[in-house]
């Protein structure tokens, strides 16, 4: 026993200088075995990406503006300055006024508001509903497939912007109202072109090897076919905020959208066009906000999309 | 495949006839073409109204069972889509505006489809480099730019344009001159009508193709199925054109698709500035004029565009993605 004792020591004592020079490739090993929790792994992606920062940065100072804006001036949207009638910007109106008055710094900040809230919303309601209904059509097949497809084209076919102009005599106006209108109408489009990539997906090995796993239909919808259309959910759900913000225009020219003295930026960008070549900061401002809006959008969807891709590798390793 | 689309068109019929009956009873509840009459001068008794209405199948004193009947049979039987309250035939009206706005939407929407495209394909190989992120850029401006202001802004280039060479080589307003003749001479005449609208339509509407293109592109640009065409030596680029762009193109082609009919009865505000007489001015006119047979032809106009776009998007994705079975 003794005598085995003293070669042991060298051992020992190589031992620890190996540990000493290998410490650092442990440590890896020891990094890559604790196990990120994927909303961490996501979340490290996101924000190694500085386009995607900057975008939230850009959307976190729209909030603040559009929320902070109003208090900021003297004005509120309404207000009616006699005195300034289309003015140029100046220390009084920041954004200078309009044709009867009103302060377009108070005005765009409103707007912006309105506008947020109503693109926000129904981008990701019309999103969230093609997303599923697209989805389960093309993963449930057989007839319920061409029962749900068949309402899809049923609803694309019939005139929708005849039938809102024809009830808008009728309701119309108030924001909340527009947003259920704009959702109701504004969902199958995208169901349509969810169902077309679906049909593509679902013959995929991943969605046949949970099928035979047993895995339970919405399930299997929601946890595996939807994920793997994220990409397009992203990126129209970003086209989707514009797209709802010019919408919302076009419907104020048949008096269903946001009726004055309430403003949002579709109705300020359209007067502003108007006006563009004899009072042109009431086109830019609006124009500058909603530009930034879907500048936001666009790169924050770039940043989620890269993030939740496997494939990629712009985002680095982790 | 030849069956299912047969199936498919038949399909699309019924919905197509349902939907414009039901839109033949919604705009005679809502329209009320007795209201053009109200400003007349001298004023018309209701008697007279309603017998100058009647001439036009309008009047409100036969019942509405019997003034269907009425309308349907006409279409059946003559292919006669009715008068409007002061008498246009629907049928003139609309052959004629079909070939305006198809002049206008074509060309813009083949135009944006290509570039759109094109500059997805090119951006999305160089992920977040300069190019990719300035041309970002411009479609984020140029999908924020309403009609109005790109349709002005091309004019005002137009006409600089113009003075500079010194003659009017780009026509800003109308569809074609009155005085041209001769096959070479008229294509050439509408080609120079035609440049400036299909360039401001262009222009607001390939944004979405790139943006969207892109992000569906850089899902599959690093698959396995492109690595191993990069593998049996394609070009990154034609690899990427080859393998990676044909599946990914399939929610392109199906957006591309559904969005012939909301440019035919939706570019009004392109036709209004460039004074072209297509369908979305008609559109917006009937519902105005409470032309109860426009709009409702109209209505039935855009639907048999939706059906014809839902069947290109499917011999689309069929032709697109071997993966998909059609039964």
């Amino acid at each position: 026993m003794t005598t085995n004792v003293p070669p042991l020591q060298p051992i020992v004592d190589k031992v620890d200088t190996v540990d000493t020079v290998l410490s650092p490739t442990e440590e890896r090993v020891a990094r890559r075995g604790q196990r990120l929790s994927r909303r961490r792994l996501y979340m490290r992606r996101f924000l190694r990406n500085w386009g995607a920062v900057a975008g939230l940065v850009i959307l976190a100072v729209l909030v603040v503006f559009a929320i902070a804006g109003p208090m900021l001036t003297p004005y509120t949207y309404t207000d009616v300055d006699f005195t300034n009638l289309a003015s140029a910007p100046s220390t009084m109106h920041w954004f200078g006024t309009n044709g009867t008055g009103n302060d377009t710094f108070a005005q765009t900040t409103h707007g912006l508001q309105r506008s947020m809230i109503i693109g926000v919303v129904v981008s990701l309601l019309t999103t969230l509903i093609s997303a599923f209904v697209g989805a389960a059509a093309a993963y449930l097949g057989g007839t319920a497939e061409k029962a749900i497809l068949g309402v899809v084209h049923f609803l694309l076919v019939v005139p929708s912007f005849l039938i809102l102009a024809l009830i808008s005599q009728k309701v119309g106006g108030d924001w909340k109202v527009l947003i259920l209108v704009l959702t109701a109408f504004g969902w199958m489009l995208g169901a349509r072109v969810v169902w077309s990539l679906s049909t593509s997906l679902r013959e995929r090995e991943y969605i046949q090897a949970a099928r035979f796993m047993g895995v339970s239909s919405l399930r299997i919808v929601l946890r595996h076919l939807i994920p793997n259309i994220g990409s397009l959910l992203i990126v129209s759900f970003t086209l989707g905020v514009v797209a709802t913000v010019q919408a919302e225009t076009g419907l104020s020219f048949i008096g269903f959208g946001v009726k004055q003295p309430d403003v949002s930026l579709g109705a300020l960008l359209g007067d502003g066009a108007n006006t563009i070549t004899s009072a042109p900061w009431l086109f830019y401002f609006p124009a500058a906000m909603l530009t930034l809006l879907t500048v936001s959008m666009a790169l924050i969807g770039d940043g989620l999309r890269d993030a939740l891709d496997p494939t990629s590798h712009s985002a680095g390793r982790a | 495949m030849l069956g299912y689309l047969l199936r498919r068109s038949l399909g699309w019929l019924l919905m197509i006839v349902v939907a414009t009956n039901l839109t033949y009873f919604l705009a005679n509840f809502f329209l009320d073409p007795r209201a053009n009459y109200l400003q007349l001068r001298p004023p018309r008794t209701p008697g007279q109204i309603s017998r100058s209405l009647a001439e036009y199948n309008l009047s409100r004193d036969t019942p509405l069972l019997d003034r269907w009947w009425h309308w349907i049979s006409g279409i059946v039987v003559h292919w006669n889509w009715g008068y409007s309250p002061v008498g246009e035939s629907v049928n003139s009206q609309i052959s004629f505006r079909i070939g305006v706005s198809a002049q206008l939407v074509l060309g813009s929407l083949i135009l944006s489809t290509l570039i759109g495209i094109s500059l997805a394909v090119y951006t999305a190989a160089r992920q977040y480099r300069f190019a990719d992120r300035f041309y970002q850029g411009v479609s984020i401006i140029t999908l924020n730019t309403p009609v109005v202001v790109a349709s002005l802004a091309v004019v005002l280039l137009a006409i600089a344009f113009n003075q500079s060479v010194g003659s009017t080589l780009l026509f800003v307003a109308g569809a074609q001159s009155p005085t041209v003749n001769g096959f070479w001479p008229l294509l050439l005449d509408r080609v120079r009508h035609l440049i400036l609208p299909t360039i401001s339509l262009t222009v607001i509407g390939y944004a979405s193709y790139h943006l969207l293109q892109r992000s569906l592109l850089l899902d599959n640009i690093n698959s396995d199925y492109v690595r191993l065409a990069r593998a049996k030596g394609l070009t990154r680029q034609s690899a990427i054109r080859r393998h990676g762009l044909r599946t990914s193109l399939i929610p392109v082609a199906t957006s591309v698709a559904f969005a012939i009919p909301a440019l035919f009865t939706g570019a009004v505000i392109t036709e209004t500035i460039f004074a072209w007489q297509g369908m979305g001015q008609y559109f917006i006119q009937t519902i105005g004029k409470n032309d109860i047979h426009g709009a409702v032809a109209v209505a039935a106009f855009g639907a048999l565009m939706t059906a014809i776009g839902a069947i290109l998007a499917d011999i689309a994705v069929v032709a697109l993605d071997p993966r998909v079975r059609v039964n």
